[in-house]
């Protein structure tokens, strides 16, 4: 009997091990993707990476306040800042970027580099990436009574950290503490604050409503200074390459440094509307 | 009682003999819409061929296909496949008739059973040819179509690549004879 029962047993064993194939994961700590729709949030950069060799394009706009009314088309009249940024993946998890904001002029280039990405299985509860970099206002100041800035004095930098969690297929966050420096805050640059060093904690939310879009939420508190504090909510809309964004903002700020010392208005009435479309270009095999 | 012990083993030695398994099966999705064709591709089909049991069974890793495109590949596993959710699309079933390998001769052969994709299962059959190469692994050509609405995967709207309702499924695998 004993026999008999280990045969069976034996298989038993045998015909449940070869009756159907494990189903394992090719990667068991696949990324949590796509916890943003672009590299940029309403106006701040996100954790979420390009493959290498693509390029991001973003057209960022933003105009004048709402409180103009409908006789200057709710800000439109009244002129936009436009930034014009490109990304380049050098690989999956450094990239490269040069923008052109029309507000003083500024030419900005920066890097972006991933540490590490949340993962499906929890391993890694989040995702962190750094950014930062530098730019140079080429406004002319010939008008100035006195001598126009030199390149130095034109100068500001910034450095940020990105921590961003999807909580669930709906809701993602990310937590951005930002710093900003300028060589020289002159008074006729286009800044709010007059001090050299700034720094914010912003704060982005996306709130997945359908498959494809998404209110947007930026809050960036100042923490070295008493500036008004930068809000935004927004409406994202993913069509394949394209992720159009559509916002309300207190700040006609579009790159880091002037995000944090420009200043902003009252959440309401000094609104201005925003509109960015992100483009990515991918290269590779297209088929 | 030890022979019985051994004539068990011996059984059980005889049908691993005719099992045959892969794990870089080369598997295609072809879609094929009015302006653009594109395919997905995954080299990672997991597979057994049991001719003994009469049982097939195969899955892959839906993470690991790959349209040649990064963002379409993360907007395929987000948005339609929800990979997160449903990592595999497998299929196990029988062959009809059980082929007889004997190398070099193509075997015709109609597998039936049960395809599961984004969570739903449906019955269906895939005909496919098997041949015994002169190194005893099994080489397997198969392909089926599938429609996406019948697994609850929507079509992309408002995107600009299109993707067509019908898959062209398509699975080249060389199974190793099991040790």
């Amino acid at each position: 009997m004993k026999v008999i029962f280990i045969c069976l047993a034996l298989l038993l064993v045998q015909v449940s091990v070869f009756a159907q194939l494990e189903r394992k994961l090719a990667n068991p700590n696949q990324p949590v993707e796509l916890i943003f729709h672009a590299p940029r949030h309403i106006n701040l950069l996100t954790v979420e990476p390009l493959d290498k060799k693509s390029m991001h394009f973003a057209i960022m706009h933003t105009f004048g306040t709402l409180d103009g009314g409908i006789q200057n088309l709710f800000g439109l009249d009244n002129g936009a800042n436009i930034q014009f940024s490109f990304e380049f993946a050098l690989s999956d998890r450094l990239s490269v970027a040069a923008s052109r904001s029309s507000k003083d002029k500024v030419y900005n280039v920066f890097g972006r580099y991933h540490v590490f990405q949340q993962t499906q299985n929890g391993n890694m509860p989040f995702s962190l990436s750094v950014a930062g970099g530098g730019g140079v206002n080429t406004s002319n100041y010939d008008f100035l009574p006195e001598a126009a800035p030199n390149f130095g004095e034109r100068s500001s930098y910034f450095g940020q950290l990105m921590l961003a969690r999807k909580f669930s297929p709906r809701i993602s966050v990310q937590i951005t503490p930002m710093m900003a420096y300028f060589t020289d805050p002159r008074r006729v640059y286009q800044i709010e604050g007059t001090q050299n060093f700034y720094m914010g904690l912003g704060f982005s939310g996306k709130i997945k409503v359908t498959d494809r879009s998404s209110l947007a939420l930026q809050w960036i508190p100042n923490l070295n200074n008493d500036l008004r504090n930068n809000f935004g909510i927004g409406w994202d809309v993913e069509a394949g390459g394209h992720v159009f964004q559509m916002y309300f903002v207190t700040s006609q700020a579009l790159n880091e440094q002037y995000l944090l010392a420009g200043g902003n208005g009252t959440i309401g009435d000094e609104f201005r509307l925003g509109f960015n479309v992100n483009r990515i270009f991918a290269t590779g095999r297209r088929k | 009682m030890m022979r019985l012990i051994l004539f068990f083993y011996l059984i059980t030695n005889v049908a691993q003999a005719q099992q045959f398994l892969t794990e870089t099966g080369y598997v295609n999705f072809l879609s094929k819409a009015p302006l653009s064709d594109f395919n997905g591709e995954s080299k990672q089909l997991h597979g057994l061929i049991d001719v003994e049991k009469n049982m097939l069974d195969f899955y892959i890793d839906l993470n690991t296909l790959d349209t040649g495109i990064g963002l379409r590949d993360k907007h395929m596993r987000d948005n339609y496949l929800e990979t997160e959710k449903f990592p595999f699309a497998e299929f196990s079933g029988k062959m009809s008739p059980v082929p007889n390998l004997v190398l070099g001769i193509s075997n015709k052969v109609t597998a039936s059973g049960k395809f599961k994709i984004h969570g739903i299962e449906r019955q269906i059959e895939v005909k496919g040819t098997l041949i015994k190469n002169t190194k005893g692994e099994v080489e397997l050509i198969a392909a089926f179509d599938i429609l996406l609405s019948d697994y609850d995967i929507p079509l992309p709207k408002l995107v600009f690549y299109e993707l067509a309702e019908k898959q062209e499924v398509t699975l080249k695998a060389t199974l190793k004879p099991k040790k």
